[in-house]
C-alpha cells in the first residue's frame, strides 16, 4: 500500500511552503527527506499526518482519499524535533496510551510497550514521568510510543536535532537498527545532515524551497545530484559550487587554468560551466587558485578553511591540524579529476566517474 | 545603601499592615464569645480578662433558642456554588480550549473578540441585569429556586472561566493536541484524555475564583431569592442592625468566611509546592 | 486541519450561547423598557420616547452619585496600588515568615465583601466599637463614623482598602516573582541604590502588571454598591450612594423599572466609555515611558 502524493501545494500568508510535491512512499521502506532549514520538510509530514491541510493535490493511499482521512484515523505515527511526550503520564502509559485507543487486550498491551521500551532501551524507566527523564531519554520515549504502535506510516521530524552531537550519532546507528525490521511500515524521516540521511535511508528525497529536486538511493543522489542546490544539500561540508570555464578538458576557474586535461570533461563542448568539487578534493598547495582566509574550523582531527575566491566561497577540508590564519592569502589546488560539471542553469552534465553510478541499487 | 534600621522599618510596617488586615477577624471573633452586657459596656477585646465568653451567638446560629439558622442558608450557598462553579468550568474550558486552538472567523470577529466578549461581561454590574432576571426567573418559575440562582451565577463565573482557562491552554504545547489525535484521539477525546489531565493546576485557578465569586454574590441572591431560597450572605446581612446581637452576627459572620479562609489556605500550600506552575514545562 | 473544522464549534458554541443567552434578554428588556413608563403603580411596557432619559439628565442625585464614584473608585484603587506594591514589595524576596504574612494579605479579598461590610459596621459604631475606642486611647475625640457624611465616606474607603489591596499585592507579588534577574543585577553592578533600581529597573518592568491590575479593580469598584448598602445604606442621606446603590433604590426598592433602566444604560454607557478611555490612556503612558 503505496502512500502516494501528487502536486501537493501549500501557500501559507504567500510564502510557499510545498510546491507541486509529488512522491511514492513505499512500505519497508526508510525514506529520508534531506533539505536545509525551511525547506518545507515539516509541513511535507503535518501534510502528510493530516495536522496541515494543503491547498491542492492528492495524496492517496491504497485507493483512500487520504486528503479527506482524519488526523486519527491515518494510521500514523509521528516524532517530533522537540521531545513531545503525555506530560501527565508515566513512560509505561505514554507507550501504552495508542494501544489503549486502538482498543488491544490488556497483556497485549503490556507485551507490546515492554518491547518497546526494551528496543529503545528503557526497560527499567516505566514507572518515571517524562520530566524526570533526560532529554535523550525523552526522544527514546517518544520513538518507543510511535514504534509499539506498528502504524503504517511512521513519520520522523528530525528526531535527533535537539539532542547533543554523541547522543546524536549513538541514537543514529540505534535507529539502523530499529527501523530495519519494520515490517510494511512507510518510514519517512526528516534530516538536514547528510550523513543520517545516507546512512538510515533506503531512498533520498532532496527538499528546497518547497519542491523536492531528485529522488532516488542515497548513493544515486550523492554521486549524481542532479542539479547544484542537491549537490550543496546532500553533502557537509556543502560542496564548492563556482563557475568556470572549459576548453579542450582543460578548466580555468578564477584565471588559474589547470595543467592537465581532465578526461572526464574532455568530451563537453567548451565553453562556461559550473564546476563542483567536494570539501576533500580542494587543498591548499603553493601553487593555484588564489584566495584568501575568511575563516577556520578545527574539528577533532579535521580543519576546515574557509576560503574566498573573488567573491566566491570554497570550503577545504584538510586531515589534521594546520595552521591557518584568518586573511592569509593561500593558493587552492582543485582535484580536475574529481570536478562535477554542470551547465550554467545548475543542472548535471558530467560527474567526475560515471562508472560508479552504474552500479544500479545496492 | 540600606540602613541599619531598614529591618526595623520593614518588619513594623509589615506588622501594622497585619494588625489592620486581621483586625475585623480579630474583633468578629472575641465578639462571637460576647453576650449583651459584654457589648453595651463599651469595647473590650481580651476574654476573661475584659470580660466573661460565652457561647450565646454560637448557640443562636446552630439552631439555639431564639437563634436563627445560618446551616439551611450554608447548604445552599454551597450547592449554588459547586453547581455554577461546575457547570461555569465545563463550559468554560471547552469554550477556552476551542478560542485557544482553533480558528474562528465570522465576518470582522475574531478569537480576540470572542474572548473580550466573554471578559466583558465582568463589566456589567449586576444591578443591571438583575431586573429582567427577575422577571425572567419569574417567567420560568425558577424565581427563588436554587436553580434560578444557578443560572444567574454561571453568567457571573463563566467569564472568570473562560479568562483563566484560554491563558492556560495557550501554555500547553500544541504538539500534545496533534501527538494524541495521531495516537487516535478524536477532538473531544483529545481534549479530555490529554489536555485536561495536564490542566489541572489552571483548573484549579479557575475552580478556586469560581467559588470565591460564586460565594460570595450577594446581590442577586438578595433580589431573586426570598424565603425559601437563602444564602449565607444573605442571612449574615439579615442579622446586620444597629441594635447589636453582634455576637450572633459575629459568630455568622465568622462561620459564613470559614470556608473561604480554608480555601485560601489550600491555595497557598499548593501555590508553594509548585504545583499551580504550568505542568508543562 | 478539515476533520477539525466541524468540531471547533461543538466547543465553543455551549459556553457562548449560554453566556450570550443570559446576557442578551436582560440587555434587550432594559433597553425596551428604559423607553416605557413602568413603575409601581403602572407596571406595564408601553412607550413614552426618550422621557426617562431627559429625566436621568436632570437627576442632580444620580449625576452626584457618578461624581462621588469617580472619586471613591480612582482613591481607593490608586491607595490599593500604593500599598499593594509596598506590601509586595516587602516580602517579596528575604522576609521571616514570608508565607505567613503572604496567605494573611490575601485573606481579606477572599472574603464576602457585605459580610465583612457588617462586621466592620460594628467597627465604626459611634460608642460601642474598636476605632473610636482607640482614637480616645490616643487622647482624641471619637468620630461619628456612619452618621456624618465625611467620615462615612471614609468608612466606606478604609472597607474597600481593606477588601482589596490583597487583590493588588496578589498581582503585583505574581509579577514581581516572575521578573527576569538580569536587569537587576546590571542595577547592582553599576551600583544604584534601592530608590534608583525602584525607579529605573522594577517600575517600568512592573508596568504592564500594574496597568492591568489597575483596570481590573477600576471595573469591580465602578459596581460598587453591595457594601454601601450594608454599611451606610447610602446615608447619611444621600451622601455615600454610588450609582450602583441609587439604581437599586430606584429600580428595584421603589420600582421605577423605566426610569431604572434608562439610568441603568447610562451608567453602562459611562462606565464602559470611561474605562475604556482609562485603560487606553494608562497603556499609552506606559508605552511612551518604555520608548524614551
Amino acid at each position: 500500500m503505496n502512500l502516494n502524493a501528487t502536486d501537493l501545494c501549500l501557500t501559507v500568508d504567500g510564502v510557499d511552503h510545498l510546491r507541486n510535491v509529488t512522491a511514492t512512499f513505499r512500505p519497508g521502506r526508510l525514506h529520508t527527506v534531506i533539505g536545509r532549514t525551511m525547506a518545507g520538510k515539516t509541513t511535507l509530514l503535518r501534510a502528510l499526518a493530516g495536522l496541515q491541510g494543503v491547498d491542492s493535490g492528492s495524496l492517496t493511499r491504497a485507493g483512500e482519499d487520504f486528503l479527506r482521512t482524519p488526523v486519527w484515523r491515518r494510521d500514523t505515527a509521528m516524532v517530533y524535533q522537540q521531545f513531545i511526550n503525555y506530560p501527565h503520564l508515566t513512560v509505561f502509559d505514554n507507550v501504552a496510551f495508542p494501544l489503549k485507543r486502538a482498543g488491544l487486550s490488556r497483556d497485549e498491551i503490556r507485551h507490546r510497550v515492554q518491547q518497546s521500551l526494551a528496543s529503545v532501551g528503557l526497560t527499567d524507566f516505566g514507572k518515571r514521568k517524562p520530566s524526570q527523564l533526560s532529554g535523550g531519554q525523552q526522544q527514546r520515549v517518544a520513538i518507543a510510543r510511535a514504534l509499539a504502535r506498528r502504524t503504517g506510516i511512521l513519520l520522523l521530524d528530525e528526531p535527533l536535532a535537539n539532542l547533543d552531537y554523541k547522543l546524536r550519532e549513538q541514537l543514529r546507528d540505534e535507529f539502523k537498527a530499529l527501523f530495519s525490521d519494520q515490517g510494511d511500515t512507510i518510514v519517512i524521516y526528516t534530516t538536514t545532515e547528510p550523513a543520517e540521511a545516507m546512512m538510515l535511508g533506503d531512498v533520498v528525497l532532496v527538499m528546497h524551497e518547497g519542491r523536492i529536486l531528485q529522488t532516488g538511493t542515497p548513493q544515486e543522489v550523492f554521486e549524481r545530484p542532479a542539479t547544484t542546490t542537491v549537490a550543496s544539500i546532500v553533502n557537509d561540508p556543502p560542496m564548492n559550487v563556482f563557475a568556470g570555464r572549459l576548453k579542450g578538458g582543460q578548466v580555468t576557474v578564477a584565471g588559474f587554468q589547470a595543467a592537465h586535461v581532465s578526461a572526464h570533461l574532455a568530451e563537453l563542448s567548451d565553453g562556461a560551466y559550473q564546476f563542483g568539487l567536494r570539501a576533500t578534493d580542494v587543498s591548499l598547495a603553493s601553487s593555484g587558485v588564489d584566495g584568501e582566509v575568511t575563516y577556520v574550523e578545527i574539528s577533532g582531527s579535521e580543519t576546515f578553511v574557509h576560503v574566498v575566491v573573488g567573491e566566491t566561497p570554497f570550503v577545504v577540508q584538510l586531515e589534521g591540524i594546520h595552521d591557518v590564519d584568518l586573511g592569509d592569502l593561500v593558493k587552492l589546488r582543485l582535484r580536475p579529476d574529481r570536478l562535477f560539471a554542470f551547465d550554467e542553469r545548475g543542472a548535471l552534465v558530467r560527474t567526475p566517474s560515471h562508472d560508479l553510478v552504474s552500479v544500479e541499487g545496492r | 545603601m540600606r540602613s541599619r534600621l531598614y529591618p526595623v522599618f520593614k518588619y513594623t510596617v509589615i506588622a501594622l499592615w497585619a494588625c489592620f488586615v486581621a483586625g475585623p477577624f480579630f474583633w468578629a471573633m472575641t465578639t462571637s464569645f460576647k453576650n449583651a452586657n459584654a457589648v453595651q459596656g463599651g469595647p473590650t477585646y481580651i476574654p476573661w480578662a475584659q470580660y466573661e465568653p460565652t457561647l450565646t451567638g454560637w448557640r443562636n446560629i446552630f439552631g439555639g433558642a431564639g437563634g436563627v439558622d445560618v446551616v439551611g442558608p450554608f447548604v445552599n450557598s454551597a450547592i449554588v456554588t459547586v453547581a455554577a462553579s461546575a457547570i461555569s468550568l465545563a463550559l468554560g474550558s471547552l469554550a477556552a480550549y476551542a478560542l485557544s486552538r482553533y480558528r474562528f472567523r465570522l465576518g470582522f470577529i475574531k478569537n480576540s473578540d470572542i474572548v473580550f466578549f466573554f471578559v466583558s461581561q465582568r463589566i456589567m454590574p449586576p444591578v443591571v441585569l438583575v431586573i429582567p432576571f427577575f422577571y425572567l426567573l419569574q417567567w420560568g418559575g425558577l424565581l427563588d429556586t436554587i436553580p434560578g440562582l444557578v443560572i444567574v451565577t454561571v453568567a457571573l463565573l463563566l467569564p472568570i472561566a473562560v479568562w483563566v482557562m484560554v491563558d492556560f491552554f495557550n501554555g500547553i504545547p500544541r504538539e500534545i493536541d496533534e501527538m494524541a489525535m495521531l495516537d487516535g484521539c478524536p477532538p473531544f477525546q483529545t481534549f479530555v484524555r490529554a489536555i485536561l489531565p495536564n490542566s489541572l493546576p489552571g483548573l484549579t485557578v479557575a475552580a478556586m475564583f469560581c467559588a470565591v465569586f460564586g460565594w460570595n454574590d450577594f446581590f442577586f441572591a438578595f433580589r431573586l431569592t426570598f424565603t425559601e431560597v437563602q444564602t449565607l450572605p444573605q442571612a449574615v446581612v439579615a442579622l446586620n442592625s444597629s441594635i447589636p446581637p453582634w455576637w450572633t452576627l459575629s459568630a455568622a459572620a465568622l462561620f459564613g468566611v470559614a470556608p473561604l479562609i480554608l480555601l485560601a489556605l489550600w491555595v497557598e500550600r499548593l501555590l508553594s509546592k509548585g504545583n499551580l506552575s504550568g505542568a508543562v514545562r | 486541519m478539515d476533520g477539525l473544522r466541524r468540531h471547533k464549534s461543538t466547543f465553543l458554541l455551549p459556553g457562548l450561547l449560554t453566556l450570550f443567552l443570559i446576557i442578551i434578554f436582560p440587555l434587550l428588556f432594559t433597553i425596551r423598557v428604559s423607553f416605557s413608563g413602568w413603575n409601581v403603580s403602572n407596571p406595564q411596557m408601553d412607550f413614552i420616547g426618550g422621557a426617562n432619559y431627559t429625566a436621568v439628565l436632570h437627576d442632580s442625585r444620580f449625576w452626584a452619585s457618578i461624581t462621588r464614584l469617580v472619586l471613591l473608585a480612582g482613591g481607593t484603587v490608586l491607595i490599593q496600588y500604593v500599598i499593594g506594591f509596598g506590601m509586595a514589595l516587602l516580602v517579596w524576596r528575604e522576609a521571616r515568615g514570608r508565607r505567613f504574612w503572604r496567605v494573611l494579605f490575601l485573606v481579606p479579598m477572599m472574603t464576602t465583601p457585605v459580610v465583612m461590610a457588617a462586621i466592620w459596621q460594628t467597627i465604626f459604631h459611634e460608642s460601642l466599637g474598636p476605632v473610636n475606642d482607640l482614637l480616645e486611647m490616643l487622647g482624641l475625640t471619637g468620630i461619628p463614623w456612619l452618621t456624618e457624611s465625611g467620615p462615612a465616606l471614609a468608612a466606606l474607603m478604609t472597607v474597600e482598602i481593606w477588601q482589596w489591596t490583597p487583590f493588588m499585592f496578589l498581582l503585583l507579588l505574581a509579577g514581581l516573582l516572575s521578573l527576569p534577574k538580569e536587569p537587576f543585577m546590571a542595577a547592582a553592578i553599576d551600583g544604584a541604590g534601592t530608590w534608583r533600581t525602584f525607579r529605573k529597573v522594577t517600575f517600568p518592568l512592573m508596568a504592564p502588571v500594574s496597568v492591568a491590575a489597575v483596570v481590573i479593580r477600576l471595573i469591580e469598584a465602578s459596581k460598587l454598591s453591595d457594601s454601601v448598602y450594608v454599611l451606610t445604606s447610602g446615608g447619611p442621606g444621600s451622601s455615600t450612594e454610588t450609582p450602583g446603590y441609587y439604581l437599586y433604590i430606584q429600580g428595584l426598592r421603589d420600582q421605577q423599572t423605566g426610569y431604572g433602566g434608562a439610568m441603568s444604560l447610562t451608567y453602562l454607557v459611562l462606565m464602559i466609555v470611561t474605562l475604556t478611555v482609562v485603560a487606553a490612556l494608562l497603556t499609552r503612558a506606559f508605552k511612551l515611558k518604555g520608548d524614551s
